[in-house]
């Protein structure tokens, strides 16, 4: 080929271009420091699968932030949220978190991610040093393994751990009184499923030693059809069932489990039922479902947490999720500890955290603990009950005792090698 | 195919031959020049977003072009590309987190398990051709994907690798320090695209392109097709595994998503838009999908009906990637201009 050049994008307007491209790119948009504005960042997830639970997180945060803010602000500086949407892929949640922080000149991270997503930020506020509090994991590791324990990082939500200890207590009551002593498990194949599924049923054994689990199931997250693990567990004929399964899984589950008249046959014990998205979703709910709450605006029975839930209802026009409580609960706490520290400086604000007790519609006794030695929220209402079809969906929640879940909760972190 | 390509693999085989040494001088010429202006770039901007930038750049570019070894060079379309890109960052992250090895070792090492892993899939799937190929792949990675999410004791299932990866200092470079690791990345983009190209204008690429024409005509003329695949399919998976080693670096960990058949699409995506008759079309596609990626999930939560429409003008519109475009509209000119 010949080297002749002819007319098209000359040179110097493609050094022009490349000139603008990286100006562009490496722009300081924000002053940061001192600015009377304090920018939060929120990784979450806005689409996919997890989508509704995403955009309840980012309702739940505005609804608190806009009261924070018609107050005065965070030590009189008002805040505006960056919310992005990380797809649930962990590195995006790790692009965006650095993103957040390095060019938007956000202050302090909510982190709204799930299993994996969580532990890439976490890495993110372990590099950067950035106040972070995580709103949506659950996993237990995140805050019990010591390893991952850093200064400026807390976890505003409840736990896989807390769950189950509570879960049990209620089931074992149960067991003992109806004589259920053949049980089976259904849960979804994947750490969650297989933790807590496997705590549920060792503290069921500690509270009702006669329990025996005759069939385990493990569907694959997100599978579709539930025929063969329905059939499984009617034909090993046990008389209670125990299930994690989440949102759609599981009201695709109850749904096709209707059809087999399963709910007739014996109890059932689904840890994740008591939730709107998946109350109101699934076409026949069956009476008499055990469940722990998730969120629900009668538990705890208090006029503040019912008046929280009709508010998030009137402004989104749907029931608030159990990730929304967590979310708002993070800027109550932010609010508070900001109040205390007197200053938005995230290593006062870190210390002001630690262990601070605050009032909150969402407390078993309407407070709530930063617990101060692994940074994990603690003393949230948590109970079971059983549903009903329509509105309240579960009357009657019976709360779980705090002091047992601590007693079991420290016995759990000693056999982890936690502590 | 477009007529360029036809022209080129139409070519005698000497013309490499005689070609390849200015071309290769030309090659490491270009490669320095690149890597000290992306050295530079930290000194020109302060802007640690535009590191991040690159570094991500890096891991998905050496990716992307190593698919582009098999896609565009070979006329392998693998859907599976993404399992050495995850294989790469358990492989190191492990090694760092539970030997505790100095940092080359570990990248030597997990180099050596990808080139096992590769050998073992590869002979099973190139013998396969074009969808049965494709599908053989998709599985593979699948599997890897299932047995990273069941083998909770040793990848930590779904919530990966926890608690940060160790990055110990070595020879004076502190991966840990966030220009070292830019630096580092930006090394290893260069010096894998360098060697990548070396393999794309040698003698065996050719006999690659010839593969990709005409698998009969090659075979008749002595050439052992199922070897040259195997071993492009090898080398591929060694780069891609560089990749998985820079983003594990990049994010301090290795998640299950890594290695999950999204990554394989991405990798497609970024061939489609790039273009696969270049050699550096799969890097141009890193960077435009990348720019798209960042500033449109920075605007609107409804990226997805953005990017689709952008695949969509691109596969129906175009019906070629950007570079291919470009090539071909010089090409056009040059003709024009010389007729």
């Amino acid at each position: 080929m010949t080297r002749t050049r002819k007319p098209g994008i000359s040179r110097r307007s493609t050094l022009a271009l490349m000139g603008a491209g990286a100006v562009t790119f490496a722009a300081p948009w924000v002053a940061r420091a001192q600015a009377k504005t304090i920018k939060i960042g929120m990784p979450t997830i806005l689409s996919g699968r997890v989508a509704q639970l995403g955009t309840s997180s980012r309702n739940a945060v505005m609804l608190e932030v806009e009261k924070v803010n018609a107050a005065g602000g965070l030590a009189g500086r008002q805040i505006e949220m960056v919310i992005r949407d990380s797809k649930g892929q962990p590195q995006e949640a790790a692009r965006i978190a650095r993103e957040l922080v390095n060019t938007d000149g956000c202050e302090m991270l909510l982190d709204g991610e799930a299993s994996s997503g969580s532990f890439a930020v976490h890495e993110v506020a372990r590099d950067l040093g950035v106040l972070c509090i995580h709103t949506c994991s659950e996993a237990s590791s995140l805050t019990a393994d010591p390893k991952q324990h850093i200064p400026n990082a807390f976890r505003c939500v409840r736990q896989g751990i807390h769950d189950s200890i509570v879960g049990a207590g209620y089931a074992a009551g149960i067991a003992k009184a109806k004589g259920l002593k053949k049980w089976a498990t259904c849960s979804p194949d994947y750490a969650y499923g297989r933790d807590t599924t496997g705590e549920f049923v060792l503290y069921l054994k500690k509270f009702a030693p006669d329990v025996e689990i005759i069939s385990e199931s493990w569907p694959k997250l997100f599978q579709p059809d539930y025929t063969e693990v329905v059939t499984k567990i009617l034909q090993a004929k046990p008389q209670a069932l125990y299930s994690c399964l989440w949102g759609g899984d599981l009201t695709s589950y109850i749904d096709q489990a209707n059809i087999y008249a399963m709910f007739t046959q014996m109890e059932v014990f689904a840890v994740n039922m008591a939730d709107y998205t998946a109350l109101t979703v699934v076409k026949n709910l069956p009476k008499g479902i055990h469940s722990g709450d998730r969120y629900i605006k009668t538990f705890p029975p208090t006029p503040e947490n019912a008046a929280w839930g009709d508010a998030y209802k009137a402004k989104y026009n749907e029931y608030p999720t159990n990730w929304s409580w967590q979310n708002a609960t993070a800027v109550m706490f932010l609010n508070e500890a900001v109040k205390k520290a007197n200053s938005t400086d995230g290593k006062k604000v870190a210390e002001a955290l630690t262990g601070l007790t605050i009032k909150c519609p969402f407390g078993a006794d309407g407070t709530v603990t930063m617990r101060a030695d692994d940074h994990t929220l603690v003393g949230y209402a948590i109970g079971w009950g059983t549903t009903i079809p329509q509105e309240p969906y579960v009357p009657d929640v019976k709360a779980g005792d705090w002091k047992t879940i601590f007693e079991l909760e420290a016995e759990w972190k000693k056999s982890k090698g936690y502590t | 195919m477009t007529e360029l390509q036809a022209g080129q693999g139409a070519q005698p085989l000497e013309v490499p031959r005689i070609d390849a040494r200015p071309q290769r001088y030309r090659d490491l010429l270009i490669a320095l020049a690149a890597f000290v202006l992306l050295a530079l770039l930290p000194m020109m901007f302060g802007s640690k977003q535009l590191l991040d930038f690159v570094i991500r750049c890096a891991a998905y570019g050496l990716f992307a072009t190593s698919l582009n070894l098999l896609v565009g060079y070979t006329g392998l379309i693998s859907f599976g590309h993404g399992m050495f890109f995850g294989l790469g960052a358990y492989g190191f992250g492990l090694m760092m987190q539970k030997t505790g090895v100095p940092i080359p070792v570990a990248f030597v090492a997990t180099l050596a398990m990808t080139f096992v892993m590769a050998v073992v899939i590869g002979a099973i799937c190139v013998r396969l051709k074009e969808i049965y190929f494709a599908f053989v792949t998709l599985a593979f990675q699948m599997l890897i994907h299932s047995t990273i999410l069941s083998w909770q004791s040793l990848t930590g299932g779904d919530q990966g690798l926890r608690g940060g990866i160790p990055r110990p200092p070595f020879l004076g470079i502190d991966l840990s320090n966030h220009l070292h690791l830019y630096i580092t990345s930006c090394a290893l983009l260069v010096i894998g695209l360098l060697l990548m190209r070396q393999i794309a204008q040698s003698p065996f690429g050719y006999t690659l392109r010839m593969i990709r024409d005409n698998a009969t005509r090659a075979s008749f003329i002595g050439i052992d097709v199922w070897r040259a695949k195997l071993v492009i399919f090898v080398l591929a998976a060694l780069f891609a595994a560089t990749g998985g080693i820079i983003m594990a670096l990049f994010v301090s960990g290795a998640y299950p998503e890594f290695a999950y058949w999204t990554i394989s699409g991405e990798g497609i995506f970024i061939n489609m838009l790039g273009g696969v008759t270049t050699f550096l079309g799969p890097m141009v596609g890193t960077v435009l999908l990348l720019i798209l990626n960042d500033t449109v999930t920075r605007l609107t939560e409804y990226h997805g009906i953005v990017l689709g429409i952008v695949i969509l003008f691109f596969a129906i519109g175009l019906r070629k990637g950007l570079m291919d475009f470009v090539v071909e509209w010089f090409a056009q000119h040059r003709g024009e201009g010389r007729g």
